[in-house]
């Protein structure tokens, strides 16, 4: 029998404001626990919520860049149920009325794009962290994260693979990085997702019943878990039984799905509008400043690349892709005139080096005004790039300025003719026997004499002058 | 109301009653579901609710964090904790 | 010299003309206090820091304000800095908060001096305060009679003199209704004309703060303090506080006074009948014109309330899990025992009563039914009530049908019984208007209460016409006898 998977994700993104979605505390990460906790946050009697504007103001933003519609008037609600880290007995939310309604994210799938529709985002604050493991019979409860805004962002269920979820997460994460709407480290929570999966004979219209696992935070996982899932259900579904309709947790360590053991017998959330709070309205002008204050997307930089930089269609797709490697090449620019260059440097040796330690850009050693320095050393021939790549080694591992380090290991690129040619000639010198081979017509040897001269100037001789000289020489 | 749905919002809102005032407690529960239920006999077609006396719309805070670490006097005012985290019994997921 | 039922006014003269220094005042104010500790007014007294601050004041000389150095009683449910809060409940019996709710901050900011925390019904919940985890208040114009509620404990402190003013809170009458029963002044704002901030949430749409006092006069003076907005309660309303002390003896000859046509008196008792057409007289005498008027949802008060308060209630109410804060249970087998012991413990039985009633009513497949549809008629009871202030300035009822009771007389076995002692002040809260009770005499020999009901923001309005009238009158000067509480 021939089997189809019908996946819906409901993304979690972490907003990157300063301060919580209804209080003024801290959102940092990493703090010492409890302590970016304020009287809202611990949800002390007689305490009550105001808005954060800044986290509106990134919702729509994200909302705009999806094509949906913006509710200018928003309201919140409360969701209503007990758990050890959700200070109130209730999450504020966004259930009749949330701010972004509808849009869709195009995803990359084999070589294609496909369209995934977008159902609505929402406003909502993150719960605190509960610690199960690290004292004896207790759980041990942090409140810093409760309050961080979230927008969760719910998709059509539109997705038929796990690959494809992936794609979707992919395109999600780039998407609200670009937008400056989260940082989206998934590491650390900012971005993650639950996943409805079901399973349907093909061709069926209806939907097969359905299992959410939740709270997968990578790329990986996301793609395991589900593979997982849907070859559970299909095997539930072969043996002719049914699947449960539950909330699943994945394992990582095991590799599987598999019920979460706090099984509620009556999950009934008592959804009403928050009573603290009045409906949030978003003017007219609020909604031009954020259109003009709209940053740049992918796709638009991918052709302003190609237009004011010259850059080949290949090399500009790749470096809008990433958020953080476009906005290192454009704060690098200012003091490079060879663009391509750059690039070409960015998506080759830069991007290898990352991909090896597995950090983003920012996160490394590296800053723009010292690849700058690089790229424009390479390029006037202060040195070769052969000696520039192991300048960037150097670079990478202790954050020293090119300069710094030509200077002190002394690798500026001899360029004048007489310093090649004095070295061309004790090549030359000294190896008759060669000399003799090549001019008999053993015209390889050629590169021999190149890789001598080069060893003996420590691969500072420029090699085109190296080239022109020994051309010469060898010819008397 | 049966005794199956005061069970089910007993839980919902975590609270149980006495064995000796359970009956009593669901008589008066169905009193006031009688009291309010008699709001059904009014036409409300096209009325929207009134949530709140003020017709007004939110303020919205600015995003600058005003920093009001209270660590040590939360954690005091909890029945149980550590120099660092409230604490519960603990959870299985 | 005892400054036992002095008013605020009275008590700034002594302190002007250095008959009596703060700390002589508040000491004298305390005593009173431990004196008739048999009333049960107060759940927490504040001795220590009371006297120190009344020596600063002492020392300072800074007698600028009204309030200061005016000893005043809080409602426990305003949260003080370091001052147990308890909102008379077992599950907030060892709460300290770590800061002051913005309207004791006021108060005590213009110089006030808190001398204690009053008694109540448990979180709010309750018109005879015999809801309170620490016992009820007695009426001190009856030994084992009722104060009204919730701010009994607010309202019997003022009536036997041991503040002048006090602060309460009103959801559906809790600053009213005792203040009738107690033959004093009190005083329900517009929603939003005071912070909510630090004030224990009952019902949020409904619930707002106010002063209960010896006279019109005196709530003027606490409101003009209290009010203002609070960018810490996005609810707050940001308009203009006018000073209410400066209107306050206006004339209000050709002012109309709407009576309420649904509201049949004639089923009450004849007594009640009487003090209310007296009053009317009264009014009369002053110039003022009565019309009647018609609000035809009006009736639908006290269902509505009871649908949309135990709701809000419901929730705002499960932050009381003992884990942060408040009573935990020992002995527990799991966090969710933990929340059923903790809870079931700390909640007394008409707590737990609205909490259930109100998870009901939101509860899915019932919410459109119980909870919007009430929010639906509360909207047509706002609607009535703009109405008729398009053609009236105020609107008078009696502020409860009755007297006080005795202890445990009513809604014992019955609990809507009690909630019809609601009848003619809940429809203010739902639409938000403010609403004032003044003493009017009494009903074999208890005091009964006259209310007024204003339009949005008209406070200074209803403080006119309550201090034209006890100009005119004595009521409010009238006091019980003590001497059962000694
Ligand atoms: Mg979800
Ligand atoms: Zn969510």
């Amino acid at each position: 029998m021939s089997w189809e998977t019908v996946i819906g994700l409901e993304t979690h993104v972490q907003l990157s404001t300063k301060t919580k979605l209804f209080s003024r505390a801290s959102t940092a990460f990493g703090a010492s626990p409890n302590t970016n906790v304020n009287l809202i946050d611990c949800g002390l009697p007689g305490v009550l919520p105001s808005v954060n504007k800044e986290a509106f103001y990134k919702a729509i933003r994200f909302g705009m860049a999806i094509g949906a519609h913006i509710n200018q008037t928003s309201i919140f609600d409360r969701k209503n149920y007990f758990y050890a880290d959700l200070p109130k007995g209730y999450q504020i939310t966004q259930m009749d009325l949330p701010i972004v309604l509808g849009g869709s994210i195009e995803i990359l799938t084999d070589d294609s794009t496909k369209t995934i529709n977008i159902t609505r985002a929402h406003l909502e604050e993150d719960a605190g962290k509960s610690i199960h493991d690290e004292f004896d019979g207790f759980s041990a409860i942090d409140l810093n994260r409760a309050g961080t805004p979230l927008l969760e962002i719910v998709s059509e269920p539109e997705i038929s693979s796990a690959k494809e979820a992936v794609a979707y997460m992919k395109a999600m994460h780039q998407l609200v990085t670009y937008l400056d709407v989260s940082d989206g480290n998934m590491a650390q929570g900012s971005l993650r997702c639950d996943a409805n999966v079901s399973i349907r004979k093909r061709g069926d219209s209806e939907l097969g019943i359905r299992t959410e696992i939740k709270n997968i935070n990578s790329f990986k996982f996301i793609e395991k878990a589900i593979n997982f899932e849907i070859k559970r259900q299909i095997k539930v579904l072969e043996s002719g039984k049914k699947v449960t309709q539950e909330t699943r947790l994945y394992d990582s360590a095991k590799d599987e799905t598999r019920p979460m053991r706090s099984k509620e017998f009556a999950n009934d959330y008592r959804y009403f509008p928050e009573p603290d709070l009045l409906p949030v309205v978003i003017s007219d002008d609020e909604m031009q400043k954020i259109k003009d204050e709209f940053p740049e997307l992918p796709t638009e930089k991918e052709i302003r690349y190609q237009k004011e930089y010259g850059l080949s269609s290949y090399d500009a797709q790749i470096i809008a892709s990433s958020k953080s490697m476009a906005d290192f090449f454009e704060s690098s620019l200012s003091g490079v005139k060879n663009y391509s260059l750059l690039a070409n440097w960015l998506i080759g040796e830069i991007s290898a080096y990352l991909n090896k330690e597995l950090i983003e850009i920012h996160e490394s050693k590296l800053n723009p005004e010292n690849i700058a320095m690089l790229i424009n050393r390479i390029d006037d021939q202060t040195i070769s790039g052969k000696i520039g790549k192991s300048i960037f080694e150097e670079m990478c591992i202790y954050g020293s300025s090119p300069d710094q380090i030509i200077e002190s290991k002394g690798l500026k690129q001899i360029t004048d003719d007489d310093s090649i040619e004095k070295v061309v000639d004790e090549v030359i010198r000294n190896n008759s026997e060669q000399v003799q081979g090549y001019k008999s017509g053993k015209e390889k040897l050629f590169g021999f004499f190149v890789g001598q001269v080069m060893k003996k100037t420590q691969g500072k001789a420029n090699p085109q002058t190296v080239n022109k000289i020994l051309k010469e020489k060898l010819k008397k | 109301m049966d005794q199956e749905t005061v069970r089910t919002i007993c839980y919902l809102a975590r609270l149980e009653i006495d064995q000796n005032k359970s009956e009593k407690i669901q008589k008066d529960l169905e009193t006031i579901i009688e009291l309010i239920g008699s709001l059904q006999s009014i036409d409300t077609s096209d009325i929207e609710p009134l949530y709140n006396p003020l017709e007004m719309t939110a303020f919205k805070h600015e995003d600058l964090v005003i920093s009001d670490n209270k660590k040590n006097k939360f954690l005091k005012n909890a029945a149980e904790s550590n120099e660092d985290y409230f604490l519960v019994p603990r959870v299985v997921e | 010299m005892s400054i036992q039922f002095k008013s605020i006014t009275e008590l700034n003269e002594l302190l002007d003309n250095k008959a009596i220094s703060v700390s002589e005042l508040t000491q004298e104010s305390i005593q009173l206090a431990k004196k008739y500790d048999e009333l049960n007014c107060f759940v927490t007294l504040n001795e220590e820091n009371s006297s120190k601050k009344a020596s600063s004041i002492d020392r300072d000389k800074k007698n600028t304000s009204l309030l200061s150095g005016i000893p005043l009683a809080q409602k426990d449910l305003f949260c003080t800095k370091g001052l147990r809060t308890t909102c008379s409940s077992k599950i907030l019996s060892n709460f300290i908060p770590p800061y002051s709710a913005t309207v004791v901050e006021k108060l005590e900011d213009a110089g006030s001096i808190t001398i204690g925390k009053t008694n109540m019904d448990e979180f709010a919940m309750g018109s005879s305060n015999e809801t309170s985890f620490f016992g009820s208040v007695h009426n001190p114009w009856k030994k084992g009679f009722v104060p009204g509620g919730s701010s009994g404990g607010s309202a019997a402190a003022v009536a036997a003199g041991i503040v002048p003013a006090a602060t309460g809170t009103d959801t559906g009458g809790s600053i009213r209704q005792p203040a009738a029963h107690c033959g004093i002044t009190g005083l329900k704002p517009t929603y939003g004309r005071i912070s909510r901030w630090g004030m224990i949430a009952f019902a949020s749409s409904l619930d707002q703060a106010g002063p209960l006092a010896r006279s019109a006069e005196d709530c003027a003076i606490l409101l003009n303090s209290m009010s203002g907005y609070d960018s810490k309660d996005t609810t707050s309303l940001n308009s203009d506080v006018p000073n209410f002390l400066e209107n306050i003896n206006q004339s209000i000859k050709g002012k109309k006074i709407g009576i309420i046509k649904e509201f049949d008196l004639s089923g009450l008792d004849t007594e009640v009948q009487k003090r209310f057409d007296e009053s009317k007289k009264a009014y009369e005498n002053l110039g003022a014109e009565f019309i009647e008027v018609s609000l035809p949802n009006i009736s639908a008060s006290v269902p509505t309330y009871y649908s949309i308060a135990p709701a809000e209630c419901s929730s705002n109410l499960s932050r009381y899990d003992g884990v942060r804060f408040g009573h935990r249970a020992e002995n527990t087998d799991d966090l969710n025992d933990l929340y059923i012991k903790s809870r079931s413990e700390g909640f007394g039985d008409e707590v737990k009563r609205r909490i259930l009633i109100g998870t009901y009513a939101l509860s899915s497949g019932y919410y459109d039914a119980y909870y919007k549809k009430a929010q639906q008629v509360r909207r047509l009871i706002k609607n009535d009530f703009d109405q008729v202030f398009k053609s009236i300035d105020l609107l008078m009822t009696p502020t409860s049908p009755n007297s006080a009771f005795k202890f445990e007389s009513k809604g014992t076995q019955n609990p809507v019984e009690l909630y019809l002692e609601d009848l003619f002040t809940i429809s203010s809260n739902l639409a938000g208007l403010p609403a004032i009770s003044i003493p009017h005499g009494q009903v074999h020999s208890l005091p009964v209460g006259l209310q007024l009901i204003g339009n949005f923001l008209r406070e200074d309005l209803l403080l006119n016409a309550a201090h034209v009238f006890q100009q005119n009158s004595d009521f409010h000067n009238a006091k019980p006898n003590l001497e059962n509480f000694k």
